[in-house]
C-alpha cells in the first residue's frame, strides 16, 4: 500500500522517466528505512518501560537521576541509550571453535524474521507497507524464521548451554505455533479472509463488534493465542531457551556486543509484531473503540499503537509475575491443554457461525 | 477428567491472583517504594538514649573535626594519637617579637589565647583513625572533637565516609594555600635580611 503510494508519487513527480525499476527500489527502501528507525525508537521505549514496570512491581524505583550527566537522565530516561551505547562499543567476540559463518548469520536471520513481519502490520486504512492477500498467513510464516536463527545460534556457538537453548527453542516454538495457528484459524473463519485489512473491516463499528466479543468462545481463543504468542517470543514464563538460572543465557551465551544487541532488539521487535497481530485479529486493529469517535486516518495509528502497547505492557506484567515453567510443564500446557481446547473452539465457533451468525 | 478441568481452573485463578498482586504494587508504586535514592535521600538516624545526659557527653564518635580558627598548633593531639594518624606542621608567625610579652599574634581563639603559630598542615587520616577519642582530651582550646558530641552540634554527623578515592579520606584541615603563603613570606624575609 505504502510502496504503491510512493511509487505512484515518484512517477507523477518525474513523468519523463516514469515506471523505471529505480523508483520501485526507492519506494521499497524508504518504508524499510522508516521501519528501522521506528524499531530502534520503539526498542528504547519498550526497554525503558520494561525496566520501570519491573522496578515498580518489585517496589523499586529503577534507574533514577537528577539530570543528564553522570546519572541516567531525568527519571533514568537515558538508561536504554546508555545500555545501547555500552553494547555497541563492547568487543565483538567470536569463539575460536565456533562455526564462524553460521555464527555471524544467526543474528541477521533473526532480525530479518522480525523486520519482514512488520511489512504486513496495518497502522491505518492506507498505512500498511504491503497489503497482502495472505497477510496474517505471511506473518505466521515469517515468524517461524526465528526458529532457524535460534537453532543456528545454538549450534554454531559450539557450546553445550547454547545448544540446549537452541533445541529447547525449536521444540517450544514449533509446538506453540500450532495453538497460535488454530486460534487464528477461528479469526479467519469469522472474517472469511486472510487479508489484515479485511479482518479489521469485519470488526468495524465499535467495541462490541471486535472479534474478541464476537461470541462467547472468543475470549478463550484470545487467551490461547496470547499465551502461545508469549511462548513464541521466548518471553517469561516461557523463556526456557535462555533460562539464565539453568543455561547461563541459552542460545546467546557466546554472543557479545552488537550481535547480542541485535538478538535483544529482535526479541522486542517480535513482541511488537505478535502484539500487533493480536490487536489486529482480536481487538479491532486500527479501529477506534467507539463508533465515529476519533476514527480518522491519523488517529488510526494512535489506536493501533496504543492497543499494541497495551498488549506489550501485559507481556511485561506477566513476565514479572509468573515464574518460569519446567520443560515437561511447557509441553503439557501446549499439547494437552491448548491444542484440545483450541480444536474444540474451532468446531464450536464453526457451529456458532452456521447456527447463529 | 475432572482433575484436568480443576487443574486448568486452579492455574487460571492463581495466575489471576498473582497478576492482581503485582498490578497493585505497580499502581501504588509512588507510595510503596522500598528503596532510597541514596545520595539524595538517607534513612533518618535513630535517636541515641544512653541513660544519662548526653548533651555534655560525646555519645557518638563519628568523625574527627578541627576548628582551624581555634587551633594554636600545640601538637598535643598529635602526640596523644596512638596510631599516629594526625600530622601537624607549624611555622612561627613571621613578625613575632623576641619577648614573649610582645607577641605579634595572628589571631585570638574563642578561649582568648593568642595564636603565635601558623598551622601549615593539619592532616587526619581517617582510614587509620581508631576512634579512641584520646586526641580530644588534651586539646587546650577544645578545637579538635568528634562530631556527634557537645561540640558536634555545629556539624552534621557523618558516618558514611563514602569517597570516590581512598586518598580523599585524608582530611586536610589546614586552610588551603597556607603552606605556600608561609614559604613565600619566609623566602622574601630571608632575601631582605641577606
Amino acid at each position: 500500500m505504502t510502496v504503491d503510494f510512493i511509487f505512484d508519487g515518484l512517477n507523477q513527480l518525474f513523468p519523463a522517466v516514469a515506471g523505471n525499476d529505480f523508483f520501485l527500489i526507492i519506494a521499497m527502501l524508504l518504508p524499510v528505512a522508516a521501519l528501522l528507525g521506528f524499531i530502534t525508537i520503539y526498542g528504547f521505549g519498550v526497554i525503558y518501560s520494561e525496566i520501570k514496570v519491573s522496578s515498580f512491581i518489585q517496589d523499586k524505583t529503577g534507574p533514577m537521576g537528577q539530570g543528564p550527566g553522570l546519572h541516567a537522565g531525568k527519571w533514568g530516561l537515558l538508561q536504554p541509550v546508555a545500555d545501547g551505547i555500552k553494547l555497541f562499543i563492547k568487543e565483538d567476540i567470536i569463539p575460536a571453535s565456533a562455526d564462524k559463518p553460521l555464527f555471524i548469520l544467526a543474528p541477521f536471520l533473526i532480525f530479518i524474521g522480525a523486520l519482514t513481519a512488520f511489512i504486513a502490520v496495518p497502522f491505518g486504512e492506507k498505512i500498511i507497507i504491503v497489503d497482502m492477500n495472505i497477510g496474517i498467513f505471511y506473518i505466521i510464516g515469517v515468524g517461524s524464521l526465528a526458529v532457524i536463527a535460534l537453532i543456528l545460534a545454538g549450534w554454531s556457538s559450539n557450546n553445550k548451554w547454547a545448544l540446549f537453548g537452541g533445541m529447547r527453542s525449536a521444540a517450544q516454538i514449533i509446538s506453540y505455533e500450532i495453538p497460535a495457528g488454530i486460534s487464528l484459524v477461528v479469526v479467519i473463519m469469522l472474517a472469511s479472509s486472510l487479508n489484515m485489512q479485511e479482518i479489521i473491516a469485519y470488526q468495524e463499528g465499535g467495541l462490541f463488534n471486535w472479534i474478541i466479543f464476537d461470541n462467547p468462545f472468543m475470549p478463550i481463543v484470545f487467551v490461547i493465542f496470547f499465551i502461545s504468542a508469549l511462548a513464541e517470543t521466548n518471553r517469561t514464563p516461557f523463556d526456557l531457551p535462555e533460562s539464565e538460572s539453568e543455561l547461563v543465557a541459552g542460545f546467546v551465551t557466546e554472543y557479545s556486543g552488537t550481535r547480542y544487541a541485535i538478538f535483544f532488539l529482535s526479541e522486542y521487535a517480535n513482541m511488537f509484531v505478535i502484539s500487533a497481530v493480536a490487536a489486529t485479529a482480536f481487538l479491532g486493529g486500527w479501529q477506534s473503540p467507539f463508533e465515529n469517535f476519533l476514527n480518522t486516518p491519523a488517529w488510526s495509528v494512535f489506536w493501533m499503537i496504543s492497543k499494541t502497547f497495551f498488549l506489550i505492557f501485559v507481556m511485561i506484567w506477566v513476565r514479572w509475575t509468573v515464574p518460569r515453567l519446567r520443560v515437561d510443564q511447557l509441553m503439557h500446557l501446549c499439547w494437552k491443554v491448548f491444542i484440545p481446547i483450541g480444536l474444540f473452539n474451532v468446531f464450536a465457533v464453526a457451529i456458532w457461525i452456521v447456527v447463529i451468525g | 477428567m475432572i482433575k484436568y478441568f480443576t487443574d486448568i481452573f486452579t492455574a487460571i485463578s492463581t495466575i489471576t491472583g498473582g497478576m492482581l498482586i503485582t498490578l497493585n504494587h505497580l499502581i501504588r508504586a509512588k507510595k510503596g517504594i522500598a528503596t532510597l535514592q541514596y545520595p539524595e535521600e538517607r534513612w533518618p538516624r535513630p535517636e541515641r538514649n544512653i541513660g544519662f545526659n548526653s548533651e555534655s557527653y560525646n555519645v557518638i564518635r563519628s568523625r574527627l573535626h578541627v576548628d582551624m580558627d581555634d587551633c594554636i598548633g600545640c601538637l598535643k593531639c598529635e602526640r596523644a594519637c596512638p596510631v599516629d594518624c594526625i600530622k601537624i606542621e607549624t611555622e612561627k608567625s613571621p613578625d613575632r617579637g623576641n619577648d614573649i610579652k610582645d607577641i605579634n599574634h595572628i589571631g585570638i581563639t574563642t578561649n582568648g589565647t593568642k595564636k603565635a603559630l601558623v598551622v601549615t598542615r593539619f592532616d587526619i587520616d581517617m582510614t587509620e583513625c581508631c576512634y579512641c577519642n584520646l586526641c580530644t582530651y588534651p586539646c587546650p582550646e577544645e578545637c579538635i572533637f568528634m562530631t556527634g558530641g557537645p561540640n558536634g552540634k555545629k556539624h552534621p554527623i557523618d558516618y558514611e565516609f563514602s569517597e570516590p578515592d581512598r586518598s580523599d579520606l585524608i582530611y586536610r584541615f589546614a586552610k588551603p594555600g597556607t603552606k605556600e603563603g608561609m614559604e613565600n613570606i619566609l623566602n622574601e624575609k630571608s632575601k631582605v635580611e641577606a
